[in-house]
């Protein structure tokens, strides 16, 4: 074996084989971490709607036709949205089961029974696990201890097939 | 039925718009590319949506997207074509050590770094939906990608095309956009089969399959077809154009129902073309124009929107921002660096083609795409992801004038069989 092809089989090892089996061990160590539960997808929402009506910046909640909820999930992070009222948006953290979220303003004004500074804010546990359908808490003004809350229940709805492209 | 108006609408200004920065960029010698990925996060949530999320709403409303979204992933099963079509894997197979050595490390260094970073951001960055394996394995791919189309075009326009340098890193390029496009289809089909009733064995049999009949058959197919038609007239009749656009688009559903992607059917097609380069520029020269000037900078913009760099909210998110960065160049850069030094390149040179091989530019968008709609990175991460090819295809040109002037280059003799016809344009 001539020098140079000496020092490429030396460089091949050093810098593609050994990284490579180091991989193989990233890999191995990686499958015992523990992510954020899942919580992203669409999730039809439960709840009544005259009760949620009744609270401090509820009405606009309770108007939306098609009560469900998409939540887009970045770890420990996520962005909650109303597909049919597209205005209404909550940015919120997950903590452990726990998730909590303030929703935006709404539009806040006394006509529709909100004040400034009571947005709802949303309190729910989820399952830890992947399959994990059931969503449940709470809707209760934010800043506002002596004020009622709502119940509400979210069942996750199934993904839509990654087939067929985007 | 989609709102012609919206959608005549949101073109007119994605193309206005694409141009502009394209050529303000162009005006700071970067390649147009970067000036039109620019573009989409201009037009996305970051920019526009920010300043003024009314005028947002209104030019692109969410039920609009579909059918924009549709229009530019066209544009970007044609650009794989192309891109495959620009790669010659004959050629590939008589590289130098150096470029052996190269492309190789070019690809496992950032893939290992990418992996090792997937340890400390899987907890902070995606959820039990997603294994640790297939997130790592993503990453990997995501960042260990290179620009070929974007380096070819950096290359031409530096006059490197020629240089030995310019001959690696080109060379070494396909060889990593072909690994990352066969490390991508793996994980892709390893997500879908999870999710699919279909058995694993089938889907990867039926792969396999497909691909020997298009390296074994199809390929003879177009070159006797094609090829020996073009070169005994100089041109290829408009009906046998139809032909291969449509071979294309056959191939890139059979493996979209396969269980990979779209894209992987149109990349493989243009690869096993017939590679005379006179044929090759006729047929890019056919389909570059529309696929550049209208079809990618909606892909551009279309990535721009699912763009938010307002989840990058707080300190620890800039700084996963950071690694993400700092990981994908030392791997890209400082591994291509280290194994050219190492197979006797000049540093300056093995720098240089560190460079240039830390391009990522439009392949890592196509990439990211993918994870994000296969959901194995999370919106916040894509976002980062997406500012790290933004990063990393800008520096390119500054940093390859700083540490490689021109003289330092040219010229040299080719020692590396490359594709003869690049996809110059392409970029």
């Amino acid at each position: 074996m001539s020098g140079t092809n000496r020092k490429f089989v030396f460089a091949y090892s050093f810098l593609v084989i050994l990284p490579l089996l180091g991989l193989a061990g990233i890999l191995k160590s990686g499958r015992h971490l523990q992510a954020p539960a899942s919580i992203d997808g669409l999730w039809s929402l439960q709840l009544d709607s005259a009760q949620l009506a009744s609270l401090p910046c509820g009405k606009i909640l309770a108007g939306i036709p098609d009560q469900a909820i998409s939540i887009s999930q970045s770890g420990n992070s996520f962005v909650l949205s109303f597909p049919s009222a597209p205005k209404i948006t909550a940015s919120g953290a997950l903590d452990g089961t726990t998730l909590r979220a303030s929703l935006n303003d709404m539009g806040a004004s006394k006509d529709n029974g909100c004040t400034d500074g009571q947005p709802l804010t949303m309190l729910a546990r989820v399952d830890r696990h992947a399959d994990s359908k059931i969503l449940a808490g709470t809707f209760s003004p934010t800043n506002c201890p002596a004020c009622a809350s709502v119940s509400f229940k979210a069942e996750r709805q199934a993904a839509a097939s990654p087939q067929g492209g985007h | 039925m989609p709102n012609l108006f919206t959608l005549v609408l949101q073109i007119t200004v994605i193309l206005a718009v694409c141009r502009l920065t394209g050529s303000l960029f162009r005006r700071f010698h970067q390649p147009r590319v970067v000036g039109e990925m620019f573009a989409g996060i201009l037009l996305g949530p970051s920019v526009l949506g920010w300043i003024s999320p009314q005028a947002s709403a209104y030019l692109f409303p969410p039920s609009s997207l579909g059918f924009l979204n549709a229009l530019s992933q066209v544009g970007v099963v044609i650009f794989m074509f192309l891109v495959g079509l620009g790669i010659d894997p004959k050629k590939l197979k008589h590289q130098s050590h150096a470029a052996v050595l190269v492309s190789h490390v070019s690809i496992t260094a950032p893939f290992v770094l990418a992996s090792l970073l997937a340890l400390y951001l899987y907890p902070r960055l995606s959820d039990t939906s997603v294994s640790f394996t297939n997130f790592a394995l993503f990453m990997g791919a995501a960042m260990s990608v290179t620009a070929f189309p974007v380096l070819a075009r950096i290359l031409t326009e530096r006059d490197m095309m020629k240089s030995s340098l310019g001959n690696i890193a080109i060379a070494c390029a396909a060889v990593d956009d072909v690994t990352g496009w066969c490390i991508l289809a793996y994980i892709v089909v390893l997500i879908r089969a999870a999710q699919q009733t279909t058995p694993i064995w089938l889907t990867l049999g039926g792969i396999v399959l497909f691909a020997v009949i298009m390296i074994y058959g199809m390929r003879f197919l177009l070159s006797a077809l094609l090829e020996s038609t073009f070169r005994k007239y100089g041109e290829i009749s408009e009906n046998r154009m139809a032909f291969l656009l449509l071979l294309a688009l056959a191939s890139a559903l059979c493996t979209e129902r396969l269980g990979i992607h779209l894209l992987f059917g149109s990349f493989l097609m243009g690869a096993i073309m017939p590679k005379d380069p006179k044929f090759v520029r006729y047929v890019l020269d056919r389909f570059e124009t529309i696929t550049i000037t209208l079809l990618l900078p909606l892909f551009f913009a279309f990535t721009g929107l699912r763009t938010n760099i307002g989840l990058l909210s707080g300190p620890s998110m800039w700084f996963y921002c950071t690694l993400i960065i700092l990981v994908a160049t030392g791997g890209k850069l400082g591994g291509s660096t280290i194994a050219g030094w190492l197979s006797g390149m000049p540093l300056r040179e093995a720098a240089g083609l560190g460079t240039l091989m830390n391009t990522r530019g439009l392949m890592e968008l196509v990439i990211l795409n993918i994870g994000l709609e296969i959901k194995v990175i999370s919106p916040a991460l894509f976002s980062m992801m997406v500012l790290m090819a933004l990063f990393t295809t800008f520096m390119t040109t500054p940093v390859l004038e700083l540490i490689c002037p021109d003289q330092a280059l040219r010229p040299a003799p080719q020692r590396v069989a490359v594709p003869e016809v690049p996809l110059q344009e392409l970029a």
